[in-house]
Order: C-alpha cells, then structure tokens, then sequence
C-alpha cells in the first residue's frame, strides 16, 4: 500500500485548534492566579468563544486531512450553534462558579470548552472513525460537569446516571458502526453510501445484518439525543446537574447528536429509506420514535412541578419535532431541521439561563416557586414568558417559525408521492401535541403573571446573565420576524450536504 | 480455517464466553474483576489468530495492564461492598436474561442469514505494526490528534472529580 | 468468519446482561468494557476476512481501546464521588431521584 501524507488544510481547523488551545489558556489562567478571581476565567472563556467565532466566519469551505475533515455549509451553521450553546451556558454559570464551585472555575469553564470543540470536530467528519471520536469528546467532560458539584447527592446522582447511559450507549453504537464498516468495506460515509448501492445492485439484497446496525446506531444516539424509550434518564439528569449544564446538554449535546444522526442516516444510509427497503427502511422507524417523543414529552411534562424536570420533557418533544424534519429527506428537510436547532437554541438555553439566575438567588427550582415574580422582577418573568411562548411555538417568536419549516418540509415529501403519505401523520400528530404542549409552558406563564401574591424573590442581573437572556431575547425575535436571511444559509445545508460548494 | 487455528480458536472462545459470564454472575466483584482480566487476555489471543499482533499487545497492555488494575484499584478503594452477602444483581434479572438472549439469538440468526460481504481482493498487508504506524500518521492522524485531547479532558476530568477539597 | 462474528455476539449480550442487572457502577463498568471488545472482535474479523485492503478495523479497534480506557477513567472517578457521598456504590442507594 502507499501512504501519502494527506493533504493538512489546517487553515480550515483554525477555530479547532484555537478553542482547544484556549481551553488550556483558561484552566492554565486560573490555577496560576491561585484559583482568586471571581469572573475572570469566565470572561477569559466568553472571550475565547467570540474569538473563535470570529475565525469561523472567515475559514470557508473545503476539506482537510483527505476526508477526514469536512467543512461544508452543515458543519458551519452547526459549529455557530455550538458555539453559541457554549457561550450562553457560560454566560449564565457565573453565578453558581462564584459561590458553589470555588476551586475548579478554570476546569469548569475549560470542559465546557473541551466539549464544544468535540463537537465541532463532530460536524466536521465525514467519517466513522472521526465521527465517533468527536461524539465521545463531547460526552466524557459533560459526564465531569454533571457531577461538579461534588458533595451534592443530586449532583453526583446525575453524573453516575449519564455516565452509565453515555458509556452504554456509546457501546451500542460501536457496535452496530463496526456492521456498518463489515457490509460497505469502508468507514467514510460518502464511499459507505456509494458502496452500500452497489452492494445492493448486485447482490439484490443487503442483507438483515444493516437492520441490526440500523438499531444499535438508532440506539446509540437516540440516548444522546433523549429520544424515547431512550429517554429515561434525561429529567434525572438535567435536574441533578447544575442548570447552566443541564442547559448545555439540552441544546449542545442534542445538536452534536442531530449531526451525527444527519451524518450517518441521511448521507450514508439515505439509499435505505423508503417501502421498497424493507426491512431497511430507517424512515418509519425514526417516524415511530419522534411520534413517541412528541407524545411522551408532552405528556408527562405536565405533570411536572419542578422547572427543570419539565424543561427536560420539554426537550424530549422539541427533539420529536426536530426529528420531523429528519426524515422528510428532501431539500428543505435539513436546512428545517438546522433551522429549528437554531431557534430552539435561542430559545431553550434562554429558559434555562433564566432558571439559573433565579436558582442563584433563591436556591429553589420549583414551578410554584416563581408565584408573582412578574410584579417582583418584571423583566425576568417577562423574558421567561418570551422562552417558553417560543418553545410552543407561538408567532410571532422562533419556535413557530421553525415549527413551520419542519412541518413544511414533511408536508412537501408527503405530497410527492402515495408511499410517503404516512407523513401526514406524523405532521398531525405534531400540530396536535404543539397545541398540548401551550399548557404546561402557560403553567409557568399563570404562576408569574396571575398569581394573587407578590413574589418575595427581587432578582437581579449580574452583566453576563443580561447578556445571555438579551442574546436569547434577541434571537428568538429576529428568528421570528425575519427568518429569511438564517434560512437562506441553511438552505445551503440540504443542497450541498456531503459535498463541498465551490 | 485450518485445523490447529480452529481448536486454538475453540479453547480461546470457550474461555471467554465462559468468563464474560462469571463476570457478570459472580458475587464477589472482586473475581469478577479477576475473571474480567482471563476474558481479556484471551481476547487478546483472538486478536493473534486474527493477524492482528499490535492490537493484542495494545490490548494486553491497556485493558490487562492499566484498565483492570484501575478498576481493581477501585474495589480495594471502596472496599466493603467487596463484601459477600449484599446481592450484586437487581430485580429484573429474569427479564434482562430473556431480552439478551433473543438479542443473542436474533444477531446470532441475522448475521448467518447475510451472505452480502464484499471480500476485497488484495491480501492482508503483512507488516501489521508497520503498516498501522502508517495509518495513524497519514490516513487517521486526525483522529489521533483528537483522541489525545480527548484523554487530556478525562484526565483533567478524573483528577477533578477524584481529589478531596480541602477547604 | 461466522464464528468469529458469532462469539462477538455472545459477548455483546453477556455484556448487555452485565449492564441491566448489575447493581454495584463496577459491575456495570465491566460489562461495558465486554461490550466495548465484542465491537472489536468484529472490528478486527471484517479486518481479516472482509476488509482485507487496509486496516482500517485494527486502526479503528485500537481507537475503542483508547476510548474505552478514557471512559473507565472518568467513571472510576465518579465510583469514587459516589462512595463518598454515599458509602457504597449500589446504584441502589441512590434514589433521590424517581425514573
């Protein structure tokens, strides 16, 4: 065999590069100053983020490292959304790193950076190989930040939970990944779907073995992205962990699984949807899952009487949705899907930064909790009542926008042909949960602003927690009444995915 | 397969279904994780029959040398759960048994009913340590670069966690 | 090669069975690790049998041994957090929480 040193293209992984050099900076800058300033580290991240976000904007399109290392329109538009999970997960933990988390500020803050590059590298393969390794550099500092507070039972709960269930999973996935590599000869995705074709050209048949793959893959990143019945541990998690975390989980972690579930199923397995693939057809299998999401989600999420066990129902439905779009595969599915990610970023990380600020003042982190806070902190109720209308998906905010993309993106693959008409359902099934879904996030909306009693809580915000919420209100706005130019770029997704426009 | 390879083969994986199952039945944790290290080892012996020298030294030297003592480590650490008597396994024993065994039995029917391997025609390259150096230097360098980030965020991770605070 | 797939398989659901019932984070750390080598039994037998230009399987095996240890470290530590919190590390005792 010949071996040539690949082709680097390391201008393409600058923001990589930096951000993982960065993580070293800020763990560095805090042990050196003896551990004394309060903020500094966070700022020192928030800094780096901007930073590398920065880079990003300039490195274009292209690949590196032969195919290990892709930089199209998906990779791009998901590494913003990363980086902004990132810098709004740190932007509202600086008041639980001023008071709980007084000897590890630099380490905090450096995981979270070491997480996101995972992910960015993530988005960036084009390869199993990458792809898995990326996955796991993003779960195993978020199994560290789970449980960093260390004497807390809750805490050290979650992080054993999210341990078992990363680990397991990502066993599960290895597993049915080593099938794939065995049917296709080949761990890059794009030569898999070519040689998975062929395979089944010739041989009339693929073979039963790619349904297990299909499973075990399903599996393993269905826990990562909470999707039921893999979705058990999500309310235990977000609760026990600290809120800016659980926070960076619900968005960062859920968007880094979108990729690689976009990856692997949408490009490499998209010759293996449809009926005439049965037993193969990864389509209506997915469909199931996201119909149980949706009704799961928003079921139980009612019951729920503490804020972040009902965020985390919450976030199983939005992932049911997410997935609506997933399997339209056609143009518009992915850019809908990368749309909604970006939407629900805005709108879900601002949630949780609201919960956090008020966790940080009163210690408390129950729905009944909040009884009048509209008359005691007018801006922070009203900021809230803006986050959980959008996670609804009221217009004229994000959330409906993105649902209407997705189910646009459904509705469009449903019409084109009599065998995909079971989309419509699938649609149906979402517009009837979005609609249960406005009464557990009115819930909180009644205790604010209905509530007879004044709240005895006055919550203030610190800068960096009015940064996060405004960014979020921001977002959630723009998202809303001029979706066009964020669409635009994402259309690019769908139309290049896999390839490199020139 | 020929004839001495196959009885090697037979021993190697009578050895390792028969601990991997003490491992997961045993009581005492402490021979599960001796049990543990013999099913490791052995898979390293399956790695020799499949041409595959580097990965069975990589597999002695990680898995045997450092991941099972670690784990040994930690039972000596924590040590009374050590102790007999407290039942290691939950409720659910008999469902979880009848669920993997389909598991085992359906993967078991779904693999031998695919004939769709695509064999490709070059040989095995011989040179096994030569030719991973290779890869990981050209083809996989990415990957290898990411993946000692990747142990730097569970090193600095583990000591975060592991150490006692003093204040 | 069904063989060796197939003792793969035996491992893989051993390990399956180590993860659902075990009750002690250890137990269940070593059933993972189970797991973790059936994936790289396969890895390496499409490597000798399939596969055969390249080595692809023995690269990516070697990487889930990389992985595998990264993730017993990092468990390991939690095993500790979770003792001192708790004394005793049956997933049982934790419960603060329902499922």
């Amino acid at each position: 065999m010949d071996f040539q040193l690949p082709d680097y293209n390391l201008r393409l992984m600058l923001p990589e590069i930096f951000l993982f050099l960065w993580a070293l900076v800020v763990i560095t800058f805090d042990v050196v100053t003896k551990r004394k300033s309060e903020s500094a580290a966070g700022y020192l991240s928030l800094l780096g983020l901007l930073i590398t976000g920065g880079i990003l904007s300039f490195t274009g399109y292209g690949r590196g490292f032969g195919t290990m290392f892709f930089s199209d329109p998906m990779a791009l538009f998901f590494k913003v959304i990363f980086l902004g999970s990132a810098f709004m997960a740190i932007g509202s933990s600086f008041g639980i790193t001023k008071q709980k988390i007084v000897n590890h500020r630099g380490e905090f803050f450096g995981l979270i950076l070491f997480s996101t590059v995972g992910m960015m590298f993530l988005a960036s393969s084009q390869e199993l190989l990458s792809l898995y390794i990326g996955l796991e550099l993003t779960t195993i500092p978020l199994f560290v930040l789970a449980g960093f507070f260390k004497d807390n039972k809750l805490s050290v709960e979650a992080a054993m939970k999210y341990f078992i269930i990363g680990a397991f999973s990502s066993a599960l996935l290895i597993y049915g990944i080593s099938f794939l590599y065995g049917l296709s000869g080949t761990t890059d995705i794009l030569q898999m779907k070519i040689n998975l074709a062929i395979t089944h050209l010739t041989f009339k048949n693929i073979g039963v073995t790619l349904l297990l793959s299909i499973i075990l893959v399903i599996a393993g990143i269905g826990f990562k992205l909470s999707l039921p019945p893999f979705h058990q541990w999500t309310p235990d998690v977000y609760e026990g962990s600290p809120t800016p975390i659980a926070a960076f989980l619900s968005v960062g972690s859920k968007a880094a699984g979108l990729v690689a579930f976009a990856k692997i199923f949408v490009n490499g397995l998209s010759a293996f949807y449809g009926p005439e693939m049965l037993p193969n057809d990864w389509g209506k299998l997915v469909a199931t899952l996201a119909v149980l999401a949706m009704i799961i989600g928003n079921t139980v999420a009612i019951r729920q009487t503490n804020i972040k066990r009902m965020l985390a129902y919450s976030s199983i439905a939005q992932v049911g949705y997410i997935m609506i779009g997933m399997v339209a595969m056609n143009e518009l599915g992915l850019s809908s899907v990368a749309f909604y990610a970006f939407a629900y970023m805005f709108a879900n990380m601002g949630a949780f930064a609201v919960v956090a600020i008020f966790e940080d003042k009163t210690g408390l982190t129950q729905i009944s909790s909040y009884a009048g806070l509209s008359k005691s902190s007018p801006l922070l109720a009203a900021s809230m009542a803006v986050f959980l209308l959008s996670l609804a998906g009221i217009p004229p905010l994000a959330g409906f926008m993105a649902k209407y993309y997705v189910f646009a993106a459904a509705i469009k693959t449903a019409g084109s042909s009599a065998s995909s008409s079971w989309l419509y359902w699938l649609v149906g099934v979402g517009m009837l949960t979005a609609v249960f879904s406005l009464y557990y996030y009115a819930n909180v909306i009644k205790e604010m602003y209905f509530s007879k009693e004044t709240s005895p809580y006055r919550v203030k915000f610190s800068a960096p927690a009015l940064m996060v919420v405004c960014l979020g209100l921001i977002g959630v706005f723009l998202l809303g009444l001029y979706p066009e130019p964020i669409m635009r770029f994402a259309s690019d997704i769908s139309a290049s995915f896999g390839f490199i426009p020139n | 397969m020929d004839a001495p390879v196959s009885l090697v083969f037979w021993i190697l994986s009578f050895i390792i279904i028969v601990s991997a199952f003490m491992v997961v039945s045993l009581k005492n944790i402490f021979h599960c994780a001796l049990f543990l290290i013999l099913c490791l080892f052995s898979v390293a012996g399956i790695y020799l029959l499949l041409n595959a020298e580097f990965l069975a030294a990589a597999q002695v030297l990680i898995y045997v040398g450092a991941v099972s003592i670690l784990m040994i480590f930690a039972i000596m650490l924590t040590s009374q759960l050590a102790s007999k008597r407290i039942s290691q396994t939950n409720e659910n024993k008999l469902v979880a048994f009848f669920v993997c065994l389909m598991f085992g039995l359906s993967t078991l029917v779904l693999i031998a009913n695919t004939h769709v391997w695509r064999y490709s025609a070059q040989a095995l390259p011989e040179a096994n340590v030569l030719t991973i150096g290779k890869y990981l230097m050209t083809d996989f360098m990415l990957p290898f670069e990411v993946v000692s980030v990747l142990l730097l965020a569970a090193m600095i991770g583990a000591i975060v966690l592991a150490r006692k605070e003093t204040s | 090669m069904f063989y060796y797939l197939a003792l793969a398989a035996l491992l893989f659901s051993i390990g399956l069975y180590g993860v659902l019932t075990r009750r002690n984070i250890i137990g269940i750390l070593m059933s993972l690790e189970l797991m973790f080598n059936a994936a790289n039994i396969n890895f390496v037998t499409f490597n000798k049998f399939v596969i055969t230009d390249g080595m692809t399987g023995q690269v990516f095996a070697l990487f889930v041994i990389a992985v595998a240890a990264a993730e017993a470290v990092v468990g390991l530590a939690i095993v500790l957090l979770v003792y001192r919190n708790w004394q005793g590390i049956k997933t049982d005792y934790i419960n603060v929480m329902k499922w």
